[in-house]
């Protein structure tokens, strides 16, 4: 998959005005609300037409205004998946999957039957859509989506409709869309954790303009640079791999780098890379290592600054080959005298590691 | 019972509102989609001039009507040197009188219910590979199904009881253009008209009262339809 866009579109006070290129095949859309992704992703699938703007897919000339051509929505082999599921209430649940053009056969084929597989979808075929849960139906969306034969799956916050265990379920679907079905997609969220598991590169957007663009780990892990910081949330995003499970303790061995990181039991295999989101005001700070301690995690480290913001002192700390940022409050800076290169101890309990996919 | 004139009347009258139901549903599910999907704005003129005809004296347009479809009118002329015929004071003029005065309604009826129906299904449809119109007809029309149903009997009940531009345009022909409001008027001038003019009262009731609950359930078993 490949995309090239360069839009400038004003509308109702706010211009949308950027210009990247991107291999995918899964590309992640990125900023707060407001920021223009929803207004990107509508461009690239022909809802909008912008004034000014020039869009490839996969090296065909989608958009080329003004004076060039326009394809139509229906003609750009692009579907969408919207937080709402959108299904169509006057139809069955068969009836929505097999909605576009050719999806009939789609259905019937084997590659249709990897997407009912993968999705689930069997159990919901003969059920009316107005009795299906949230997830369920966007599993629907899903289906709907890919039977269309997309080249390219434009999906727009397609999680954040859903409360939390559902949306790493949808998450999850969609990972297994990306490996087994091998679709290239691009991805609009507001959500750290999702942009990790799933996008191969992101392009980061604020009041209408790139401001980053780059593989998400790389990206995310200066969101204060980038000025996204509140959207992340997560100030420390890790990707790590996986040395080793301990099932009977419940916890999964991350590599930092000479030292591990215990965190929740992880489903993912011992080599695999997993991203895990630590909160900086989750992480406590010891000058001697602490003895009896139920937190899983005493893990010396270095620190490399210590900034004092407003009312609270974040420190940078160096645990193995890892950098994480710590927030504690003034009265604690002080008394520990944290200064750099001074040798220090980061204490982590395991259930503060959020396993992001 | 109804005199044999009577059942002539009657019969006359819901076919004249049939087939002026049957001729403005095409247009009429075209300009309320256009009314209430198109942004432009023309839009308002058209919306103007389409629902002229309800705040105009139906005598008005009638008179209007006839100008445009008499003998001497441009249409009417028109019409003569393809057919050889006449369009005023035939079973035709009161269809045409009909339609056009219940427009107003069955356009509207159709606008608010394309308005209930959300462009985003319709979005959705487009990205899917579905054009304009195959998403029109797939996913907007039957959506909008209960207000078309509604639009198109209420102008079927206001076909029933048009009178103004109908007698304008179309005359007092017996077994021709004499429709109930008609009939019931000529009956009301003639001695010993008052026991026709309750039957003929009694049967416009009833035919107006089996439309409207006619058009409830067709919209309930609609709705129930898209599980909604």
């Amino acid at each position: 998959m490949s995309i090239e866009a360069r839009i400038r579109h004003a509308f109702r006070g706010f211009t949308l005005d950027l210009k990247f290129e991107s291999e995918g095949p899964v590309l992640g859309v990125f900023g707060a609300s407001g920021s223009g992704k929803t207004t990107l992703l509508n461009c690239v699938a022909g809802l909008i037409k912008p004034r000014d703007a020039r869009i490839t897919t996969n090296t065909r000339v989608v958009c080329n205004r003004p004076g060039g051509n326009w394809t139509p929505p229906e003609r750009r082999k692009l579907a969408i998946v919207t937080q709402d599921p959108l299904l169509f209430p006057h139809l069955s649940t068969r009836a929505n999957l097999t909605y576009a053009p050719g999806a009939k056969d789609a259905l019937e084929s084997e590659s249709g039957w990897k997407i009912v597989d993968v999705l689930r979808l069997k159990p919901l075929l003969e059920r009316n859509p107005a009795t299906l849960s949230g997830g369920e139906k966007q599993r629907v969306a899903l289906g709907r989506a890919l039977l269309s034969k997309p080249e390219m799956l434009l999906l727009d916050e397609p999680t954040s409709a859903l409360d939390a265990e559902l949306a790493r379920e949808v998450l999850a679907l969609l990972l297994e869309v990306k490996r087994a079905l091998k679709v290239p997609m691009l991805f609009v969220t507001h959500k750290a954790g999702e942009l990790m598991a799933l996008a191969d590169d992101c392009v980061v957007l604020s009041e209408g303009k790139l401001v980053a663009q780059g593989p998400p780990v790389e990206v995310l892990s200066k969101p204060r640079a980038i000025g996204v910081a509140s959207l992340v949330g997560v100030d420390n995003l890790l990707r790590l791999q996986v040395v080793r499970h301990d099932e009977e303790g419940g916890v999964t061995l991350l590599d930092l780098g000479g030292q591990e990181l215990a965190a929740p039991l992880s489903e993912a295999e011992p080599g695999k890379h997993v991203s895990v989101g630590i909160y900086a005001d989750e992480i406590m700070l010891c000058l001697e290592k602490p003895a009896g301690l139920s937190a899983r995690n005493a893990l010396p480290c270095r620190v490399l600054s210590s900034d004092a913001v407003d009312h609270e002192v974040l420190v940078k700390l160096r645990v193995g080959a890892t950098d994480m940022l710590a927030r504690i409050t003034p009265a604690a800076a002080s008394e520990l005298q944290l200064e750099p290169d001074k040798h220090a101890v980061a204490v982590i309990k395991t259930a503060s590691c959020h396993l992001l996919g | 019972m109804l005199t044999d004139a009577e059942i002539e009347v009657v019969r006359l009258s819901a076919m004249v509102a049939a087939w002026s139901v049957a001729v403005s549903i095409l247009p009429g599910i075209l300009l309320g989609w256009l009314l209430a999907r198109w942004n432009s704005p023309t839009r308002g003129v058209l919306q103007g001039a389409v629902m002229l005809p309800l705040v105009m004296p139906p005598v008005v347009t009638g008179y209007l009507l006839l100008w445009l479809l008499g003998r001497s009118g441009p249409l009417g002329q028109a019409w003569e040197a393809v057919s050889g015929g006449r369009i005023a004071y035939t079973t035709g003029a009161c269809v045409i009188a009909a339609a056009v005065v219940g427009f107003p309604l069955m356009v509207e009826g159709i606008r608010i219910a394309v308005l209930g129906v959300d462009p985003k299904l319709e979005m959705v449809s487009r990205s899917l590979g579905r054009g304009r119109l195959s998403t029109f007809l797939r996913v907007t029309l039957p959506l909008a199904l209960p207000g078309v149903i509604g639009g198109a009997v209420l102008s079927f009940a206001r076909a029933l009881g048009e009178f103004g531009a109908t007698i304008v345009l179309a005359g007092n022909v017996e077994g021709e253009t004499r429709t109930i409001p008609i009939a019931v008027y000529t009956l009301m001038n003639t001695t010993d008209g008052e026991a026709g003019v309750l039957r003929l009262v009694a049967v416009s009731v009833a035919m107006s009262l089996a439309a409207l609950l006619a058009a409830g359930w067709l919209a309930r078993r609609q709705r129930r339809r898209a599980g909604r």
